[in-house]
């Protein structure tokens, strides 16, 4: 019986300046950083959740210096642990990530594409700063990974890909369904039936959450770490912080912060 | 002011033209949600399928025509005739005013997935008279559109000798309002006239002075030209639960739907109404006659199909409801022949003094969603 | 006046988070590679994420290690946070064997995954606290500390102010030794209480 508490995570999608909405890894552009502070401020918002992620997710690669700069001003005054990635292809990729705030970096093509690019950042970053990311869908055969972005299709099953990337020096899998991203018909649990039994490293899942009852199935598992939500339009405002109170009321294992305490320091030395 | 209400489940207002709610405060829209998952479907696909029965066709000939704009719900209801019930249908299109390129594009892919299609051009410069009489006199903006919409498809049909034709949903049952056809599978012109057009018809002709003989593809048949032909008209909703995600997700993987880059005007939907920038309007004027927008429906579909909770959604149509269609005005001006003054006028006609106040020159609500 | 804090950069860590907490409570935190400027800090921080041997390389061939011991020798306080406390033992085993600052003699070790523990320890975990003085100070009970690790050190028998966590047994996840400190977790990304432990070190 271990005291470690279950993690609510919000995902940020960013694409040259703006944040998205994703819908099957469809993107619908949403609003820019000020929208986003406007409508999440997230110097509040980040009480209600345990992590951020940021993910680029470009389908052009461009500069990575709009990307950077948003991870930064993200940061600041926001005391949760960030992770960033999309289009990670090298160690410096990572590394500037990592100089900009981000705790973990998030790998998912290259974990395809360039194998020994997991090792050589494990050696230099520790495992435990990188989060595997497998995105699966449905197909006629079972359930298949994608990667770059979901236009390319692994060739074997799901589970012996989760297999694989589960042997390999990292420290999480964040596991998306690409049926449900961005539905609102809540987490599929379908997809959990595909990680190894004995996975060694913690695992998140994404994809389907629309409201906080979403969250409470897949976050009493033992098998699950942490939920993630990457629905910008679903939780703006208040609702993060109602959701996550929703969620301990419902038995999910969650701090609770207050935020008179965090205000209260401010300035304080 | 305080008589103002809103469904306690979705956000549907009191104001809502026919709407009816229960002793929890519960709309008929959601009302209806509960009837449909104890509901015995499978007497009504059987009713379903004796219907097409009796039209099907093995000659050839078109067995059944279905109404579409290239969007999801036509897409789907066109699939699902064609593929999973092995109909002949002829899809229609009555063109509308101000078609926007995603629209014609989304149109395009459906016709080239694989199906028969009409498209009728309704005279536009005949169109655009009646858009806007109704636009002035009933605060439909695309009112010319509406009525073509209901009766050109049927004289199409009436003239090729299709005998049943498939719009998609009851949007008064579905949504919110008269529940006259929550339990009937088949209805009339005359239906259709009273409800969908409310019985505007008369006044926007008349005012508009248009003769008879222009008007062809705006006007239902009459029952001489009925006499003898066989005509049912059917909602699909009746018979399958109506779920528009659904039909989102399915147009997108057998009919090439596409999304917009960003959220449409008034709402934070990508994916529906994207055939024509009048419906921005349409919805605008909604909102000064009622107080709710297009945020406020998307945000009922959404709480109704489980995908979000109603704080979530008072959040969301706080955000975009109601929105002026400012990036469409110009459009709307030269289509109309208005200028800005007369443009505004004619919107603070239909502006509800018990809801709204204007200030600088805006329509401001005085009530707040709750 | 502000207090003024240097973070050693050694090209390990994230040291952005570090200054932003440090800002926020009201410090003056600045970034260095500089042993001189680090042996002159009445506060530093050391940071750390990666690898135990090759974090105590750099700071030997940047002569930082003993740029710290010029800094305590001369009243300083010093707060290692998460490789940046394990450094401070006496050794880790992470890589073979390696010698650590020796600031205090406790080793480090990788959690035992032998019972199917998942490994990293990752999330925000509860600590208990022996006494809520110097670096635990206001802390409530209990206290919750974002955890991302693979190693740990052994709580070994220190008998100053301490926090324990239990995952997979009881490890030592933060001491306060007077002058030399140490978290295994984040404070900077652990919300009020992280930043109460920030807080309470830059006040001493």
């Amino acid at each position: 019986m271990t005291a470690l508490k279950k993690r609510l995570m919000f995902a940020l999608l960013y694409d040259g300046g703006s944040f998205m909405l994703s819908r099957n890894f469809r993107l619908q552009r949403v609003g820019d950083i000020e929208w986003l502070e406007r409508n999440y401020n997230f110097r509040e918002t980040a009480l209600s959740i345990d992590e951020l992620v940021i993910l680029n997710v470009e389908r052009e690669r461009g500069s990575m210096d709009g990307f950077l700069a948003h991870v930064k001003r993200l940061n600041d005054d926001c005391f949760v642990p960030i992770t960033a990635g999309g289009g990670v292809r090298s160690v410096d990729d990572a590394r500037v990530l990592l100089r900009s705030g981000a705790d973990k970096v998030a790998i998912n093509t290259a974990l395809w594409s360039d194998p020994p690019l997991v090792a050589e950042l494990a050696s230099e970053f520790g495992r435990q700063c990188l989060v595997a990311s497998v995105d699966v869908r449905s197909t006629a055969a079972g359930h298949r990974a994608v990667v770059a972005n979901g236009t390319e299709e692994l060739p074997m099953p799901a589970a012996e890909w989760l297999s694989r990337v589960a042997e390999m020096p990292i420290g999480e899998i964040f596991l998306t369904s690409v049926d449900r991203d961005g539905t609102g018909q809540g987490f599929d649990e379908a997809v959990l039936g595909l990680v190894p039994h004995d996975l060694p490293v913690p695992l998140i899942i994404a994809g389907g959450a629309g409201k906080a009852e979403h969250f409470v199935a897949p976050l009493v598992r033992g098998d699950v770490g942490a939920a993630c939500t990457a629905h910008l339009f679903n939780f703006v405002g208040q609702s993060l912080a109602t959701s996550r109170a929703h969620l301990r009321a419902s038995g999910v294992d969650l701090v609770e912060w207050n935020p008179d305490l965090l205000r209260g320091l401010a300035g304080s030395v | 002011m305080s008589d103002v209400y809103w469904c306690t489940n979705c956000l549907n207002m009191s104001t809502r033209p026919r709407i009816s709610f229960d002793a929890r405060g519960w709309c008929n829209a959601c009302q209806w949600v509960e009837e449909k998952q104890t509901l015995d479907w499978g007497a009504r696909q059987r009713e379903l399928e004796a219907l097409l029965a009796r039209h099907k066709r093995t000659d050839g000939r078109f067995d059944c025509a279905t109404t579409v704009s290239g969007g999801k719900d036509g897409s789907y209801v066109s699939y699902n005739v064609q593929h999973r019930h092995g109909m002949n249908p002829l899809a229609i299109t009555v063109t509308p005013a101000l078609a926007l390129e995603l629209g014609n594009r989304n149109l395009r892919n459906f016709i080239e997935s694989g199906y028969n299609h009409l498209q009728v051009n309704a005279d536009p410069t005949v169109m655009r008279i009646l858009n806007r009489e109704g636009f002035l006199l009933t605060g439909f903006p695309y009112f010319g559109w509406l009525m073509a919409m209901q009766a050109a498809p049927i004289r199409t049909a009436i003239n090729l000798g299709i005998g049943l034709i498939f719009y998609g949903e009851d949007g008064e049952v579905e949504y919110g309002g008269s529940t006259a056809l929550k339990n009937r599978a088949i209805y009339d012109i005359d239906f259709m006239r009273r409800i969908y057009l409310e019985g505007g018809q008369d006044t926007v002709l008349k005012s508009s002075g248009i003769p008879l003989e222009k008007l062809y593809f705006f006007m239902f048949p009459t029952e001489e030209e009925l006499a003898g032909r066989q005509l049912e008209i059917a909602h699909w909703s009746y018979f399958e639960s109506w779920d528009p995600y659904r039909n989102y997700l399915v147009a997108k993987e057998h009919c090439g739907l596409e999304e917009a880059e960003a959220s449409n005007s008034g709402t934070f939907t990508n994916f529906a109404q994207n055939d024509q920038a009048l419906y921005a309007l349409h919805t605008y004027v909604m909102y000064l006659k009622f107080g709710f927008g297009r945020a406020t429906q998307d945000v009922g579909i959404e709480i109704r199909r489980g995908a979000m909770s109603r704080e979530q959604g008072v959040n969301l149509v706080r955000l975009y409801d109601g929105h002026y269609p400012e990036e469409y005005l110009e459009l709307y001006l030269d289509y109309y022949g208005m200028d800005r003054a007369e443009f505004d006028a004619a919107l603070d006609r239909w502006a509800n003094a018990d809801l709204f106040e204007k200030r600088n020159g805006r329509w401001v609500p005085t009530f707040e969603v709750r | 006046m502000t207090v003024p804090v240097v973070i050693v950069d050694y090209g390990m860590g994230n040291l952005f988070s570090v200054a932003s907490a440090l800002r926020y409570l009201g410090a003056d935190p600045s970034i260095s590679s500089d042993p001189e400027v680090v042996a002159r800090a009445p506060h530093t921080i050391l940071p750390g994420v990666g690898s135990f041997r090759l974090a105590m390389e750099r700071l030997r061939a940047g002569a930082l290690d003993d740029a710290m011991r010029s800094a305590i020798a001369a009243g300083g306080r010093l707060l290692g946070i998460c490789l940046g406390m394990q450094l401070l033992g006496a050794s880790s085993t992470e890589d073979g064997a390696s010698d650590g600052l020796g600031f205090v003699p406790n080793v480090v070790s990788r959690f035992d995954d032998s019972d199917g523990l998942k490994v990293p320890h990752v999330g925000f975990n509860e600590v208990a606290v022996t006494e809520r003085t110097g670096l635990f100070a206001d802390l409530p009970e209990p206290a919750h500390f974002y955890f991302v690790h693979s190693y740990r050190m052994e709580e070994g028998s220190l008998s100053f102010p301490r926090a324990t966590c239990d995952y997979g047994g009881r490890f030592l996840a933060a001491f306060d030794a007077g002058q030399v400190g140490g978290t295994q977790f984040h404070p900077e990304k652990s919300q009020s209480d992280g930043l109460t432990v920030l807080r309470n070190f830059l006040r001493a």
